[in-house]
């Protein structure tokens, strides 16, 4: 099948500034895809580019298997959700929604209307329609330039950092909304967003991206468990680092002792001689009294820790490794909370690890 | 505090007791400005429409205030715009140019556009008199559609055109209505400032003269004052009765789209 989105070796300059640098990226019709990274890596730009807001300097973009070389912005199959919302602030909410049918001739105004109530429910806003755009709330907003830029029903839905302006609660909620409405509509989505927990918890497939190259492109369970690089590790939740050397196929790892691993675990290569091991903190875990560990054990002191109440996050400093590394160990029924300087035994798997070159 | 509102009170007199003097001379009935009043009259208020060279001037004034109001809000819808929307070689010096008039001397202003016109062997008439105003008004839309157009959010222009409307759709539903505030208060500014310029009006004016400048001949001769005096009130209550307009239009603008009062005439 035809990718709905395919870029091939899309350059893009502001001057000098070299923004965009060969972005390969196919996206398949009804993905729900993200684009992750620190601002300044290029994300927005590529959402813009695909927009037709921005020229590319070089390279293809096909939407649907057209080139999109000279279309502009009013032109694509493609609607934007902008950061801002960009709600039109001297129109009611159903005069904004209504607002890309005006070109559309085919439709008479009972028609319209009928296609604006459907798209205000489908964001849950029915009955808002009459409202000033300027008396909503953020929540409110957002969901009217859901409902703008669906009534289109475009091929690809460009979302730009659509949840960044909203407080956690709201933006959690929306999160949910977001991928029900995106499974419900069946158009293709693309995210942008500097928040790996959003990028994880919505995305079907990630790209992220660094310094205007696509790092990494997986889904997220492969990007959290399989990062290519060090930079994807720590950019995606937390990860711990540790000093090693490879031979074949066993690691020496200071802090934890040897372990085989697979050459899945090396997402970059099969290391050889000095290399970093990565582990992220919920595959470790304290061991209490005389409980024997799942898999391997280690031992290490309390440096420092943090009480979150569900969970408690500390830093151990592991025998022979001298920054310490971070472990969450959930606050179970029962389960003691361990006080700075004290001894523990230290449960890990050799299954989490990542090898890095 | 006491002295602080007797200092507020005189500075509102100083303000505006010329102006309360108007309307007080105006309807009084002698030709000599002086008190005590001396009767109740409106005779100045009928001698006005029989003066005709006075008729002429006030006509002449409108149409030159009106076409430079349309110009130079015009020009500086352009230049605001440009200025808000785009990155060009140059940009700063450029912008900064075009406000320099603001700062000019006038009577510098009068004088070298006089030499050029003069030099270049082209007659005065209104035209030339539009040409000054619009030189000197144009900074003052600019400035004041600047502000318009920087609280423009551009992604409402991007959402627009996205929505599959042209550039210059996006402009007219989108552009134009945001900013229609600070388009009205340009050319009520502009139209006020040609109105009552003087100098420029006095150097580049051809046979027909401005109502300033005529109202300076006239002041040669006393008895004509107090006709000077009635159709001064007159224009006073109409401004008066434009500003508040404006200003009732620009908060119910404001309203309307929900933003924050921050300033306006009143």
């Amino acid at each position: 099948m035809t990718p709905i989105v395919s870029l091939r070796d899309v350059q893009k300059y502001y001057g000098t500034y070299h923004a965009l640098r060969g972005i390969d990226l196919d996206i398949a019709q009804g993905e729900f895809f993200s684009l992750l990274g620190p601002s300044g890596c290029g994300k927005t730009t590529l959402l813009r580019t695909i927009a037709g807001f921005e020229e590319i300097s070089s390279g293809t973009l096909l939407l649907s298997g057209q080139d999109m070389s000279g279309v502009p912005a009013n032109k694509r199959p493609t609607n934007m959700v902008f950061q801002s919302y960009a709600i039109f602030p001297h129109l009611s909410v159903a005069e904004n929604v209504a607002f890309g049918l005006r070109k559309r001739g085919d439709l008479n105004a009972k028609a319209k209307q009928a296609l604006v109530e459907d798209s205000l429910d489908m964001v849950g806003l029915g009955g808002f329609g009459a409202r000033a755009a300027h008396a909503l709330s953020g929540g409110q907003r957002q969901r009217v330039a859901l409902a703008r830029a669906l009534i289109l029903k475009p091929k690809v839905l460009l979302l730009d950092e659509p949840l960044s302006a909203l407080d956690k609660k709201l933006r959690e909620q929306m999160q949910n909304e977001l991928r029900r409405l995106q499974r419900h509509v069946g158009i293709t989505f693309v995210l942008v967003t500097h928040d790996q927990e959003e990028a994880l918890i919505m995305s079907d497939r990630i790209a992220v991206m660094f310094e205007g190259e696509i790092a990494q492109l997986a889904d997220p369970q492969t990007l959290y468990r399989r990062p290519k690089s060090r930079r994807v590790a720590d950019f995606i939740g937390v990860m711990n680092f540790l000093p090693a050397t490879a031979s074949g196929k066993t690691v020496e790892i200071g802090g934890l002792g040897r372990a085989d691993i697979e050459p899945e675990q090396c997402p970059a290569g099969t290391p050889a001689g000095g290399c970093t091991v990565g582990i992220r903190p919920e595959t470790m875990s304290i061991l209490f009294g005389d409980e024997p560990a799942p898999a391997r054990e280690t031992t290490g002191t309390v440096h420092e820790l943090a009480y979150y109440g569900d969970m408690t996050y500390y830093d151990i400093v592991l025998d022979g490794v001298e920054k310490p590394v971070t472990l969450s160990m959930k606050n179970l029924v029962g389960r003691r909370v361990l006080e700075r300087g004290e001894t523990a035994r230290i449960s890990w798997d050799e299954r989490a690890l990542v090898v890095f070159a | 505090m006491t002295w602080l509102r007797g200092y507020a009170l005189l500075y509102l007199l100083f303000l505006y007791a010329p102006i309360i003097l108007l309307p007080m001379f105006a309807f009084n009935d002698s030709t000599i400005i002086a008190f005590p009043l001396s009767g109740f009259t409106i005779r100045w208020f009928v001698e006005i429409p029989n003066t005709p060279a006075l008729v002429k001037s006030v006509q002449t004034s409108v149409i030159i205030a009106v076409t430079t109001a349309l110009l130079s809000t015009t020009l500086g819808i352009c230049a605001a715009r440009a200025g808000a929307k785009y990155t060009f070689p140059f940009k700063a010096p450029i912008l900064g140019f075009i406000m320099l008039p603001l700062v000019l001397p006038e009577i510098i202003v009068a004088v070298s556009l006089l030499v050029v016109l003069l030099a270049l062997g082209l007659p005065l008439g209104h035209w030339t008199v539009i040409l000054g105003h619009t030189l000197i008004c144009t900074p003052f839309c600019i400035a004041i559609l600047n502000s318009a157009f920087a609280n423009l959010d551009p992604s409402l222009e991007e959402a627009a055109f996205d929505l599959g409307e042209s550039r210059w759709s996006t402009f007219r539903l989108i552009t134009l209505p945001l900013v229609m505030p600070g388009i009205i208060s340009a050319l009520l500014i502009s139209f006020t400032i040609s109105l009552d310029e003087f100098i420029i009006a006095f150097f580049l004016t051809g046979t027909e003269p401005t109502l300033p400048v005529y109202l300076w001949g006239q002041l040669r001769f006393p008895q004509k004052i107090p006709v000077v005096m009635a159709l001064g009130t007159i224009l006073v209550a109409l401004s008066v009765l434009l500003l508040i307009l404006a200003e009732f239009a620009r908060r119910r603008g404001i309203a309307r789209m929900g933003g924050k009062d921050t300033g306006g005439f009143l």
